[in-house]
C-alpha cells in the first residue's frame, strides 16, 4: 500500500451555525487521483480550501505526510502549502502577461530563471498554448483563462494538485486533453490529484476513487453503473439511450441528458432468458470477477460495463467463469436517476 | 478688458522666456508637493491596505473619520500645524516654521486622509479571489499583502496622483506655514496670491497657466490609470 499523503479525521466546519463539512474519516494516497463528486453546495469547495489550509476546520485534524498540521505555525502550513496548489473553478489570473502568471509561484520559490523559462515552456506546451506566453491575460477567453490556470499550476510541480471543476466551461476538445495532462502527470511526476467534477464519467474514467459527497458528509457507497445518456421516447415507454446500442427502460418524467445508476443488487443473472415484468434484459459476458467477503463482484459486458454484485453461493451454483454468457434482467424502477 | 490682455502676453512671455523667478517658484512647488506625496504614499498606501483587508471593531467609525479629512480646510491644518511648530508651540524648538519642511508637513497631512481612503476602495475594488491564488501559489502573507497591492496598481496610483492634485493646488496651509518668502517658500498658488493683490497680473496669470497644465498632466495621469482598471472575469 501507498503511503497515506492526506489524512482527516473527525473534521467539521460551518458557516452560520449551518453544518457545510462533517467528516468522520478520509485520507488520500501518494500518487492517487481522486474524485469528489457531489451535487452544488455540498461542502466540495469547502472541502478543497480546508485541504489547501486556506481555511480552517472548526474541529478535527488534519495530516500531511503522517504529520498533523498546527494552525498556529504559519511557517510550517506556508511550507505545507507550497507543495501542493489548487486551481478555482473560475480561476484568478493576475492582471499582466500569461508568462508573469506562470512565473508567480516559481519567483516566490525561488527557482533559477533558466529553470523558470524551461519549466513555463514545457507545460505551456502541455496545454496547447506554447504561442501564449506574451499575451495580456485580459485577451484570453474563458476556455484559455482555465488552461492559462491548470498550467500555472503543473508548473510548480506540486505533491498534491487540487483542481475545482477542471473541466467546466471548456471545448470537449481540451477536456480530452485536459484529461491526458492529469493523467500523464500523476504517471509521470507522481503527483496526488484530487478533482471535483459533475461529470460521474469522468470521475471513473479519471480516478481509482470516487469520494460522493452529499451535504457535508461522505456518503460511502459510491454507486456503481453510472451512466449518462438522453432520455427519449416512443410508443413503449421511456428509455436512456447510452449509445447506439445499449438503451434502459425507466421511469422518469426528466427529458435531455441524465446521469442514471443502477445499483448492482437490483440485477438478476440468469443463464438462459425468462419471462418476467421487468423490461430491461441483456446478454452480456463476463470480463472481470472480485471477490468481496461473502460476495462476488461481476462485470458483464453488455455493449457497456455493468457492475453486478451476487453471493458466493450463486456464483458456484451457476459455474460462473470469466468469459461466461449470461443475462441481465432488471426492472425499469431499478434505474435511478443521479 | 485691455489688462486681461496685456497680462496674457505678458504671462507667455514670461513662461516662453524661462524667466528665472517663474520657475524657481514652480520647481520648488514641484518639490514640496512631490516630497509631500512620497511620505504619505509611504504612510497612507500600507494603512489604507491593511484597512481594507482586516476587520476589526470600530474600522467603520475610522472609516468616516478619514472621509470626513478629505474635506478639511486647509486653513485649518495650517493653523493646526502652525500652533505645533510655531516658536512657542510643542515643536517650536525645531524651527520648521516658515520653511518648505513646514509646507510639506501641511500638505503630507491634506494629503494622506486622501491616499488612506482612495486606497482603501481600491483594494476592496479588487477581485476576492486575489488573495487565495496567491496564497494557493505558494505566496507568504507579505507576498500576498504585495500581490493584492499590485493588482490594485492603477488604482493605487490614482489615488497617489488625487493626492498630488490636491496639494499642489492647496494656498491656505502653505500661506500659513511657509510665510511666502521670496526663493524660499514662495510656491505657485502662494505667488499667485500675493502678485494678484500686488498688480502683477501678468506673473501671478503666468503662475496659473502652468498650474493649470500640471492640474491637466494629472487628469491625463488619473484617465490612464483609470483606464487601465481591467477586471477579468
Amino acid at each position: 500500500m501507498l503511503d497515506k499523503i492526506i489524512e482527516i479525521k473527525d473534521m467539521q466546519k460551518s458557516y452560520h451555525r449551518k453544518m457545510i463539512l462533517d467528516i468522520d474519516y478520509l485520507n488520500f494516497r501518494e500518487g492517487g487521483i481522486y474524485s469528489l463528486v457531489g451535487p452544488n453546495g455540498s461542502g466540495k469547495t469547502t472541502l478543497l480550501n480546508i485541504l489547501n489550509l486556506l481555511l480552517k476546520p472548526d474541529r478535527g485534524k488534519i495530516f500531511y505526510f503522517n504529520q498533523e498540521v498546527n494552525w498556529a505555525l504559519p511557517d510550517k502550513l506556508l511550507e505545507l502549502r507550497r507543495q501542493m496548489t489548487l486551481v478555482e473553478q473560475i480561476p484568478y489570473l493576475f492582471n499582466t502577461t500569461v508568462w508573469n502568471n506562470l512565473a508567480f509561484g516559481l519567483r516566490i520559490r525561488k527557482v533559477s530563471p533558466q529553470v523558470r523559462q524551461e519549466r513555463i515552456n514545457r507545460v505551456l506546451n502541455l496545454v496547447g498554448l506554447s504561442d501564449f506566453q506574451h499575451r495580456k491575460v485580459n485577451q484570453l477567453s474563458g476556455g484559455e483563462i482555465k488552461r492559462v490556470a491548470i498550467a500555472r499550476a503543473l508548473v510548480l510541480e506540486p505533491k498534491i494538485l487540487f483542481l475545482d471543476e477542471p473541466t467546466a466551461s471548456i471545448d470537449q476538445r481540451y477536456i480530452d486533453i485536459t484529461e491526458k495532462i492529469i493523467k500523464r502527470i500523476n504517471q509521470q511526476l507522481k503527483t496526488t490529484v484530487l478533482i471535483t467534477t459533475h461529470d460521474l464519467s469522468q470521475a471513473y474514467r479519471l480516478s481509482q476513487e470516487v469520494i460522493s459527497l452529499v451535504g457535508g458528509k461522505i456518503v460511502r457507497e459510491v454507486p456503481e453503473n453510472i451512466f449518462r445518456g438522453e432520455i427519449i421516447e416512443d410508443y413503449k415507454g421511456k428509455w436512456l439511450e447510452i449509445d447506439k446500442k445499449v438503451k434502459f427502460a425507466l421511469v422518469t418524467e426528466k427529458e435531455g441528458f441524465a446521469h442514471i445508476y443502477i445499483d448492482p443488487r437490483d440485477i438478476i443473472l440468469s443463464l438462459k432468458p425468462f419471462q418476467s415484468s421487468a423490461r430491461n434484459t441483456f446478454f452480456g459476458k463476463i470480463v472481470k470477477i472480485t471477490e468481496q467477503n461473502h460476495l462476488v463482484k461481476l462485470e458483464v459486458d453488455i455493449g457497456v460495463l455493468m457492475v453486478t454484485v451476487i453471493t458466493r453461493e450463486s456464483f458456484q451454483d451457476m459455474q460462473l467463469n470469466l468469459g461466461s454468457k449470461i443475462y441481465l434482467t432488471f426492472k425499469a424502477s431499478a434505474v435511478k436517476l443521479y | 478688458m485691455n489688462f486681461i490682455l496685456e497680462g496674457l502676453q505678458r504671462a507667455l512671455h514670461l513662461i516662453f522666456t524661462f524667466d528665472r523667478e517663474v520657475w524657481v517658484i514652480v520647481l520648488l512647488s514641484l518639490k514640496v508637493s512631490m516630497t509631500a506625496i512620497v511620505f504619505a504614499s509611504a504612510l497612507a498606501i500600507p494603512v489604507g491596505f491593511w484597512l481594507a483587508i482586516q476587520e476589526f471593531w470600530g474600522k467603520h467609525f475610522i472609516i468616516a473619520v478619514i472621509n470626513t479629512l478629505l474635506a478639511l480646510p486647509t486653513v485649518v491644518v495650517g493653523l493646526l500645524i502652525y500652533s505645533l511648530i510655531s516658536r512657542r508651540g510643542p515643536l517650536g524648538i525645531l524651527g520648521l516654521l516658515f520653511t518648505p519642511w513646514a509646507m510639506i508637513i501641511g500638505q503630507f497631512v491634506l494629503a494622506v486622509p486622501i491616499i488612506i481612503a482612495l486606497t482603501y476602495s481600491a483594494v476592496q475594488g479588487i477581485d476576492k479571489r486575489v488573495r487565495n491564488t496567491a496564497l494557493t501559489l505558494g505566496a507568504n502573507n507579505y507576498q500576498t499583502a504585495l500581490t493584492m497591492i499590485k493588482e490594485a496598481r492603477y488604482a493605487v496610483f490614482a489615488a497617489v496622483v488625487t493626492g498630488f492634485g490636491r496639494v499642489i493646488a492647496e494656498v491656505g496651509a502653505a500661506m500659513i506655514l511657509g510665510g511666502n518668502i521670496k526663493g524660499s517658500t514662495r510656491i505657485m498658488t502662494t505667488a499667485i496670491a500675493l502678485e494678484t493683490s500686488k498688480g502683477e497680473f501678468g506673473f501671478a496669470l503666468a503662475l496659473g497657466l502652468i498650474l493649470l497644465l500640471v492640474a491637466f498632466g494629472v487628469n491625463i495621469l488619473l484617465h490612464y490609470f483609470q483606464s487601465k482598471k481591467v477586471y477579468i472575469e
